[in-house]
């Protein structure tokens, strides 16, 4: 099944994600593990990668800026250090040793 | 808020000084997180995934948050004694309105 996808599958878009932004994966496995699984529940009930962490409005059309990597994941994570759903991290966070926590959506400044 | 004949999940705690209801996505890292640390502070409190509900429920359950506290609406968004509002986890701002 090709509309389908897999812990295995979603964990190699991540990493392909973040290897091609330069980005790290969140180093805390169980938030990570949480993440991936939010992520590929959405892959496979709506048919694309919604960000785990916003819930949709209805269509991929609708969702299509919050499918992830977001479009406001390279402003996050100049400002804050990581993404939204904190499954991305700058490298400069990780590497000082920082916890994520929860940050303004940008979803509602388009709005 | 009419909550009745929805998912809605009860959890027992031996700390029932605050009414707790928590609005959460099953598929997010920040509400996970919110709601262990309700369980490590053994709060009783109520929590519901919306994303497991039909969508138009949902939005009727975000247009009454959101006209209610004049918040946008972002997961978790917990209430607190029918008046108060916590929007994110921050592990600080929950100890401090939960006097934890």
């Amino acid at each position: 099944m090709t509309n389908y996808k897999t812990i295995e599958q979603t964990t190699i878009f991540t990493q392909m994600v973040a290897n091609k932004q330069g980005w790290d994966l969140n180093p805390d496995k169980a938030f990570y593990d949480t993440l991936v699984e939010g992520l590929m529940k959405n892959y496979n009930r709506y048919g694309y990668f919604l960000c785990p962490c916003r819930d949709t409005e209805g269509s991929r059309e609708a969702d299509k800026l919050a499918i992830c990597p977001c479009v406001w994941a390279k402003p996050d994570i100049a400002e804050y250090g990581h993404c939204y759903c904190a499954l991305y991290l700058s490298k400069e966070f990780v590497a000082a040793g920082k916890t994520p926590k929860a940050i303004p959506d940008r979803r509602f400044e388009e709005a | 808020m009419n909550l009745q004949n929805l998912p809605v999940v009860t959890k027992e705690g031996t700390r029932n000084d605050h009414s707790i209801m928590v609005y959460a996505l099953s598929t997010c890292g920040f509400c996970k997180r919110a709601l262990a640390f309700l369980d490590a502070n053994q709060f009783a409190y109520k929590y519901l995934f919306v994303d497991l509900i039909p969508i138009d429920v949902k939005n009727g359950i975000k247009q009454e948050l959101k006209e209610r506290f004049k918040e946008n609406v972002a997961f978790p968004f917990a209430v607190i004694d029918d008046k108060k509002y916590l929007i994110g986890f921050i592990e600080a701002d929950w100890r401090l309105t939960l006097q934890v």
